[in-house]
């Protein structure tokens, strides 16, 4: 970030310091101001530079260009807003620049043409000529003296010719009068300032004018801005011996007039030179105009490029934005450019994806939340030995757990969104259900509860069941739940309770006066039948009776509390299939044609439990299956034992089987209860007993009839301790076995 | 006249690259500016007619003729009172094989040329020696430039006796002293630029 501060400083103050030395450069650049040699050898360079800068810009335009031709076919976001802003800025910066180049042109045209002057020129052409006619006058003069020197020359006959050109150099004020000969020698010359030069021989000019018989004058400038005048005549033939002669003189101007013209001359040459550059001077002006016109314009160009670029990128990034959270990207965050109102607009749209997001992520929770709880609502539904079953209005199954299907014989799970009415075709248990559910939803009444008894061939099944209705549109039921509860045990461990405290009672209340009875009875024997009493053998018959009848009370009352008693159970490990055999052996009598088979289950090892319980178990079974059979004749019973694991839990099955009536429907769930019997015989504590004991080793019994006829007797009794621990702790598992049995 | 050694090299390097970039701005520079010359328009030609060298006392000497013939622009600015630069150039090549000839001593004679209007006199100056004489016409001005004679170039002892020599001579229109005005359109325009080709020959020992 500070590094981005940094750049972008250091970018800013180079493009200032260059634009700065551009305009230096350009201001030095200026036509007027260019004397200087320095500055003629960097004209180049600086004219290259300003080159270079226009191809420069000219390269990044095109640039710029070619990438928004190729945007704008793309449709890349941006890039039709970006080049119409271009378009605008561009015409807003190009246009007054134009105008100001075409007024400025015409304004350097017409002002350089406005320096020159029609009566200047014409003054200062008529001063040059006045001052040349001045010095004409004078060097005519000049010339007049040398040809008289000539014509003097040739009639003088003096030898002292050195004398003679010295006087008459110093007659006529000549500073160098000199003879040459033909090819350049000099002859005689006399000097005003001897020492100081030596005579210039006549050049080619004064020879060729000569050579054609012509005086030779002129006036020739002198390096010192002094004037001089050369004047040379040809000597007439024969002077100074017979080849010819060639005297030139040299005067020096009047110092004053030659001041004067040299200014004149200076100003006129001055001015003409200036009238000559007039139209390169347009041309600089207008080329350095150019230049500087195309390096602003393209500048401004770029700028505008540049500026469109910066402008339109925080909008292409809040519509890429934008599309990013159309897609459901939240997290999109977009770079602020700067603190104006489109960074404003900018920071608005993050902190609205970051709501978004944040809201989103709330949502997310909450609903992972909620999953979670339903999966944990569905743990403890699955887990609930309840059965918990929802209905649609028109009693499809919406959910149902699995104790709802254990309880009413169904594999509810696989049949999800299937009408309760059609399974109820093959589901008797189901139907009866049904039944009474419709019975109460038909009339409208949503909210009930009710014991319902259901009849099946495992027996019968006591449900208390409640149904809810769940909230709907309006006054509707959006649908149903209906709870049921296998109250069956419930009931039957209240009977057994109750029947145990009966038991308790009875041995308690009954059996304590039994005694004294029995007692009385058999003193009133000792007394008074030895005696000789009218009425001795009605005395005897009838203590005897009370003896008896006492006995048989004693009997029951000890049956009972044999029943209510819950003496220590005494574990060991045994062989279950040899006490088994060994109790049946008991039973085989040759004399009475019974059948005893035995089917046991060579896997099965030593079971864990009181061996004494489980012999009273078998006694029980089989006497209670040989009374059963008492007036058939063919008696037939069956012991089978399968070991087996269920779910990690060693069980060993025992069934018994007879080929008797069987148990009659409407007692087949209570034949376990005390004095519920079918028979002639016995006391109806023979089945309540072995179920009592089978329990307190944590097994289960069950009563059914078989299907060939007669009755069988299963019993679920766990290979050990620990096993009958498990089977009593796992309760869902005990609904698996019963739906099994 | 006088003798420049090495010492005048930097000034004849950047004559050289002002040329080259010529050539540049013309390309690339194609501004609207009014086209230089018309066709009737004399171009004006420099050319190194002949040139040798003499030995004589231990220095060598140069005679040569150049005809100048001034473009038609270089002369009517003459004319206006532009004083106009004209250079001769001497160099002397030592030859090296496979490399680049070295360049020994280079020598620049410069002469400037006005014309005088109060005395309708062209003046050519000697920029080295600050002698100056005046001609009645141009011809007689630039023919009296063309005939160099006797100028000494080099004392014998300053070259190496073993090496050879080249020695080439070219005359040119200097802008670098033009008027500042002219100094801009003398980048393209031909007119102004005006130039011998250089004339080659050997040095015999």
């Amino acid at each position: 970030m500070a590094a981005g501060r940094i750049r972008k400083a250091a970018v800013t103050l180079a493009l200032i310091v260059g634009v700065l030395v551009w305009f230096s450069v350009l201001m030095v650049f200026s036509p007027l101001a260019q004397d200087s040699d320095d500055f003629s050898r960097a004209l180049p360079w600086i004219l290259l530079v300003n080159l270079v800068g226009i191809a420069l810009l000219l390269l990044l335009i095109l640039i710029s260009v070619l990438r928004l031709i190729r945007d704008y076919r793309r449709h890349v976001p941006g890039s039709r807003l970006k080049a119409r802003m271009m378009i605008m800025l561009v015409v807003l910066a190009v246009s007054p620049l134009l105008i100001v180049y075409a007024f400025a042109v015409q304004f350097i045209n017409r002002g350089i043409d406005s320096w020159f002057d029609v009566d200047v020129e014409q003054g200062l052409g008529s001063a040059l000529e006045l001052s040349q006619t001045a010095l004409s006058l004078q060097t005519r003069e000049h010339l007049g003296d040398v040809q008289s020197m000539a014509l003097y020359l040739a009639t003088s006959t003096r030898t002292d010719v050195v004398g003679e050109l010295g006087e008459l150099r110093r007659d006529s004020g000549a500073a160098e009068l000199t003879i040459f000969t033909a090819n350049d020698q000099i002859l005689v010359t006399s000097s005003a300032n001897p020492a100081l030069t030596v005579p210039q021989p006549p050049t080619d000019e004064v020879i060729l004018q000569l050579g054609q018989g012509d005086d030779y004058l002129s006036l020739e400038p002198q390096a010192d801005g002094s004037f001089e005048v050369l004047a040379a005549v040809n000597l007439s033939p024969g002077t100074l011996g017979g080849e010819p002669r060639i005297l030139q003189a040299r005067f020096d101007v009047d110092q004053e007039l030659g001041v004067l013209a040299n200014v004149v001359g200076a100003s006129y040459e001055q001015y003409a030179e200036l009238s000559y550059l007039r139209e390169a001077l347009k041309t600089n002006f207008t080329v350095m105009l150019t230049i500087v016109l195309l390096i602003t314009l393209l500048a401004a160009v770029y700028g505008a490029f540049f500026s469109a670029r910066r402008l339109v990128v925080p909008i292409q990034q809040l519509m890429t934005g934008t599309r990013a959270v159309a897609r459901g990207d939240f997290d999109t965050r977009l770079p602020i450019p700067a603190q104006d109102e489109i960074g404003f607009l900018i920071n608005s749209f993050n902190d609205m994806t970051q709501r978004l997001a944040r809201a989103r992520k709330e949502a997310r929770l909450s609903q992972q939340q909620v999953e979670s709880e339903r999966r944990k609502v569905e743990v403890i539904l699955a887990r609930l030995s309840t059965g918990v079953v929802s209905l649609e209005t028109d009693l499809r199954i919406r959910t149902a757990n699995r104790s709802a299907g254990a309880i009413l014989g169904v594999d509810l799970d696989s049949h999800l969104g299937e009408s309760l009415v059609t399974l109820s075709d093959t589901y008797p248990l189901l139907s009866q259900f049904l039944a009474v559910s419709r019975s109460h939803l038909d009339r409208g009444d949503y909210e009930w509860r009710e014991q319902i008894v259901l009849r099946g061939e495992a027996g019968r099944r006591v449900l208390m069941c409640a149904c809810t209705a769940l909230s709907g549109e309006q006054e509707d039921p959006g649908g149903y739940i209906v709870v049921f509860d296998d109250i069956t045990a419930l009931l039957q461990a209240q009977r057994d309770a109750a029947w145990g405290e009966v038991a308790r009672r009875l041995a308690h209340e009954i059996k304590n006066p039994l005694t004294p009875i029995q007692l009385s009875a058999e003193r009133l024997r000792r007394r008074y039948l030895g005696g000789h009493y009218a009425d001795s053998e009605l005395l005897d018959r009838a203590t005897h009776t009370i003896i008896q009848q006492v006995e048989a009370m004693k009997e029951m009352v000890n049956a009972f509390s044999d029943y209510a008693r819950t003496p220590d159970m005494d574990l060991s490990r045994f062989d279950l299939n040899q006490l088994i055999a060994e109790v049946a052996e008991l039973y085989r009598h040759p004399e009475q044609p019974r059948s005893l088979t035995l089917d046991l289950d060579s896997d099965l090892l030593n079971v864990e439990a009181d061996e004494g319980r489980m012999r009273q178990v078998l006694h029980n079974l089989i006497r209670n299956a040989l009374e059963a059979m008492e007036h058939q004749t063919a008696e037939e019973i069956s012991i089978s034992t399968r070991h087996f694991d269920d779910g990690g839990i060693e069980l060993v099955e025992i069934k018994v089987t007879d080929n008797g009536p069987g148990f009659m429907d409407d007692i087949v769930d209570q034949a376990f209860d005390p004095y519920v019997t079918s028979k002639v015989k016995g006391t109806g504590l023979g089945l309540a007993i072995v179920k009592k004991l089978i329990e307190e080793h944590g097994g289960q019994i069950f009563a059914r009839n078989s299907k060939r006829g007669g009755a069988e007797i299963v019993i679920l009794l766990p290979v050990t301790r620990e096993a009958g621990d498990a089977m009593l702790s796992a309760t869902h598992r005990h609904d698996k076995r019963r739906e099994r049995a | 006249m006088n003798l420049v050694g090495h010492n005048k090299m930097a000034a004849s390097r950047w004559g050289f690259s002002a040329r080259a970039l010529e050539t540049v701005a013309v390309a690339v520079l194609a501004l609207g500016v009014q086209q230089s010359a018309q066709a009737q328009d004399d171009p004006g030609r420099f050319e190194i007619r002949s040139a040798s060298v003499e030995l004589r006392s231990g220095v060598y000497y140069l005679d040569a003729w150049v005809e100048y013939r001034l473009s038609t622009e270089a002369r009517a600015a003459l004319d206006a009172g532009v004083a106009l630069t004209l250079d001769t150039e001497v160099e002397f090549l030592r030859s090296r094989r496979f490399w680049f000839d070295d360049e020994e001593a280079n020598l620049r004679q410069g002469y400037e040329l006005q014309y005088h209007a109060l005395s309708e006199r062209y003046l050519v100056l000697n920029l080295n020696s600050g002698e100056q004489s005046s001609f009645a016409t141009l011809f007689s001005a630039l023919n009296s430039l063309g005939r160099i004679t006797e100028l000494p170039l080099i004392d014998a002892a300053l070259l190496d006796s073993d090496a050879t020599y080249d020695i080439r001579i070219r005359a040119l229109l200097s802008t670098e002293d033009i008027p500042g005005p002219l100094r801009l359109l003398a980048f393209w325009r031909r007119d102004w630029s005006l130039e011998s080709e250089w004339y080659t020959w050997q040095l015999d020992e």
